[in-house]
């Protein structure tokens, strides 16, 4: 196993051998799920347009579980791993302590993907990516779950320990950057997480073979401990992302550390409970535990969001007015780098993340509105601009600096790669707001036929929603376009692109860290 | 200044600029109107998913439901029962796979306790066009408080996946105006009835 | 279409900042009204009117349902 440090000649960063390995390995996991979700996603998006209804009804609800289980948790975990990677061991100039746990890990959410997969693949798990019990599927289906979880959070140990031996070891001076600050709370939040998944899915487990019984309310309470907490950790880890873009692209700087910080402890303390507000329409919690644990507590959470939401673009414009684009109000945005693929992904992130995914959920996940909502397709309309337009789309972004900052690899396709945030961010958004529009006709949710050619009465749609149906269809394709162009281009640059000249890179073992009688790392901008 | 991958130097706790304090203010001031909106419109608004809730076997309820269909039944609509309760009564509707059951006839203006379970698995229960969304739960009696606002002819619309005949799972419920008569108007097959 | 190609971040990135500009904590441009990061604070009011409209708007679509409670 190769060891012993490499330093960047772009950030000057001391990067440990086995964090490069754990990172590419992950992204690459990460890559192969997105591309599994991305064809289920077109396969069902050309049934759903009930003009081309492409699957039959079987095929369609399994479709439908593959791309919301490889997008939602292969491939974001995944990613997410990758990330931790690069917040904690390379931001710090640190070693991965106990390499070979990093290993396991990554080998437990392998073998867990892949038990998950064969489960869905030979039909044998039907049952959607929530899994509502008494809906049975078999039982490797859960184990593999299970398995996935265990490594993610060996993983997210090991970053943990990496923390504290980076603080021991004295590789960084003064307190963590902002970037693994962020991080740090990604990570705080998936143990909350998979806490609440080992909590579901054992007995779960354990029902699928008929030793206990699980109540379907309390699965659904548990469940969504999980499904929505799982969401906060992309919140995070795309914010974190955010901040790390807006610093490589322009030169982004804090606004104040004060501010970001407290919006990131936010998110800890008050998303959990939050996860209420997707049972605010179920008969087993009464409206005092709905408007309590949706409100009081979920509020916090939007607060911080808002707080990020202000701080993020001004660190992007007071990095830029500070090196001399001061001309009216907007000149920093308008000489901004729109033809850096990380650039505009980031902005498209913020923007279709907040006006849309944010707007939208915060709206009806009040114990009331969400009457006129729940299951309808406004829940995917959202989601889809919150985790998809958002979190993912901020990932992508940073991929064009990870493959030449840790693969270092060019970008193969460079012209494609530019235009790549606007096919998928604009395709997104069309999609998006389709989806809201048709939902708010009553348009429902994970449903293979809404013409209704089999049920024993007349459903007729207004027609706007045929017409909405096919835009969001239109969108969505360009979308998948978009999704196509990014994964062609990492996995050519990864593994045919053109190495960058920079000469041999060779590992060294070093000495002491530089501590506290160094200087702090020299970084861009 | 620094960035977001540099260490902070020294104390980074530090005073929060003007302009950041009027929108944290803003934002804080909005999260609090987030909040006070949901008691305000139990207090003052009409829509609340509050009900009266009990735990239910799924044969008790089962049950139940026949024993409605039987008091109240006035007709047939493509297999299954009509039903015409009185107003102010309870009334039962069974999410099953893949149908819903009864049909029911109400009337506008009136006030009715609707219970909602599963007989099986998670349905969804989605009142089209109105667009009410209820999740209906197995071992769960959800007993809702409505008074249908106007006449129609509405179709209840199962949102949650329930396996492989999710989609034909589609019931009916009739609001009829105050003139209409009442008891013994037959619909055919169709669904269609004479009164509207 | 087939070029590779670099990032802009890396092959021209954002000027270093100098010393002076790195303890320039707060002075940048806090001098107008509105404050260090104007057109920022624009887009979030933007913001802020949609989300009010948003919201108000489905109090209003919720109001035409039937009584429920």
């Amino acid at each position: 196993m190769k060891t012993g440090f490499r330093t960047c000649p772009v950030t000057s960063l001391r990067v440990h051998a086995q964090a490069d390995a754990l990172i590419k390995a992950n992204a690459v996991a990460a890559t192969v799920a997105l591309l599994i979700g991305g064809v289920a996603a077109v396969l069902v998006l050309l049934t759903r347009w009930q003009v081309v209804h492409l699957l039959g009804a079987e095929m369609f609800y399994r479709m439908l579980t593959i791309h919301g289980m490889n997008m939602l948790i292969f491939f974001i975990l995944f990613f997410e791993m990758a990330v931790l990677y690069f917040a904690g061991p390379v931001l710090l100039n640190c070693r991965v302590p106990a390499p070979r746990v990093g290993w396991v890990a990554f080998l437990l959410m392998v073998v867990g993907t892949l038990m998950v997969e064969w489960t869905m693949w030979t039909g044998r798990a039907d049952v959607l990516f929530t899994s509502y019990v008494p809906l049975r599927a078999h039982p490797l289906f859960y184990l593999g779950v299970i398995i996935f979880a265990v490594g993610a959070l060996v993983a997210v140990s090991l970053f943990f320990a990496t923390l504290l031996v980076a603080r021991n070891e004295r590789t960084y001076r003064g307190s963590m950057p902002l970037v693994t600050f962020g991080g740090l709370t990604a990570a705080i939040i998936a143990v909350i997480t998979l806490s609440h998944g080992a909590a579901i899915y054992i007995p779960t487990f354990l029902w699928s073979i008929g030793v206990m019984n699980v109540d379907a309310q309390v699965y659904r309470m548990v469940w969504w401990g999980l499904g929505h907490s799982s969401q906060q950790i992309n919140v995070a880890a795309m914010v974190s992302v955010w901040y790390l873009l807006g610093t490589l692209t322009v030169g982004a700087v804090v606004l104040n550390e004060k501010v970001s910080r407290t919006a990131f402890v936010l998110y800890i303390l008050f998303i959990s409970m939050a996860s209420a507000h997707h049972l605010l329409v179920d008969p087993g919690m009464g409206s005092a535990w709905k408007v309590w644990n949706t409100s009081y507590f979920m509020y916090m959470a939007v607060l911080a969001s808002m707080l990020h939401g202000f701080t993020v673009p001004g660190g992007i414009e007071l990095g830029m007015r500070v090196r001399g684009y001061t001309k009216g109000m907007f000149e920093w945005l308008r000489k901004a780098p729109w033809g850096d693929p990380g650039f505009s992904s980031l902005i498209f992130s913020i923007v279709v993340f907040g006006f849309v995914g944010g707007i939208t959920g915060v709206t009806f996940g009040t114990e009331q509105i969400n009457i006129i909502a729940h299951n309808t397709l406004r829940i995917p309309g959202h989601f889809h601009a919150t985790v998809v337009s958002g979190t993912a789309m901020a990932f992508m972004g940073v991929t064009y600096y990870v493959i030449p900052l840790i693969f270092r690899k060019k970008i193969a396709f460079w012209p494609l790669a530019k235009i790549q945030p606007y096919l998928f961010a604009g395709g997104m958004l069309i999609f998006s707001i389709s989806m809201t529009f048709a939902g708010t006709f009553g348009v429902p949710r994970r449903h293979w036929d809404i013409t209704f050619s089999g049920a024993p009465f007349q459903v007729e749609f207004s027609p706007a929603v045929d017409l909405v149906m096919g835009v969001m269809a239109m969108g969505g394709l360009i979308a998948a376009v978009g999704g196509a162009i990014y994964i062609l281009v990492t996995v050519w640059s990864v593994f045919f692109g053109e190495p960058m000249d920079l000469g041999e890179v060779v590992y060294v073992e070093i000495g002491p860290a530089p501590g506290a009688d160094e200087p702090a790392p020299a970084a861009v901008g | 200044m620094h960035s977001g991958i540099e260490s902070p130097g020294g104390i980074w706790w530090k005073p929060v600029h003007k302009s950041e304090k009027i929108w944290i203010g803003l934002a804080f001031a909005w999260c609090m109107v987030l909040f006070a909106m949901m008691p305000l419109w139990h207090w003052k608004g009409g829509q609340n998913p509050s009900g009266i809730r009990h735990r239910v076997e799924p044969d008790a309820f089962l049950a139940r439901t026949n024993e409605f269909i039987a008091t109240y039944q006035v007709g047939e609509d493509n297999g299954y029962p009509v039903v015409e309760p009185p107003p102010g009564a309870d009334i039962y509707l069974a999410a099953r796979m893949w149908n819903w059951s009864p049909v029911l006839r109400l009337k506008k203006g009136a006030q009715y306790t609707l219970h909602l379970s599963s007989l099986d698995v998670n349905h969804g229960f989605s009142l089209y066009p109105l667009n009410v969304n209820i999740q209906v739960v197995p071992g769960y009696d959800y007993g809702l408080r409505v008074t249908p606002s106007e006449a129609g002819d509405f179709r209840v619309v199962c949102n949650e996946f329930c396996g492989i005949g999710h989609h034909n799972m589609v019931g009916r419920v009739i609001v009829v105006d105050d003139a209409a008569p009442v008891v013994g108007r037959a619909v055919d097959g169709n669904g269609r009835g004479g009164e509207r | 279409m087939w070029k590779s190609g670099l990032p802009p971040g890396l092959t021209n990135p954002p000027r270093p900042l100098s010393a002076e500009e790195r303890e320039a904590e707060h002075l940048a441009g806090s001098s107008g009204r509105l404050g260090q990061v104007p057109g920022t604070l624009i887009l979030v009011f933007v913001f802020f009117a949609a989300f009010v409209t948003y919201y108000f708007v489905n109090w209003k679509l919720l109001s035409f349902l039937w009584k429920i409670g």
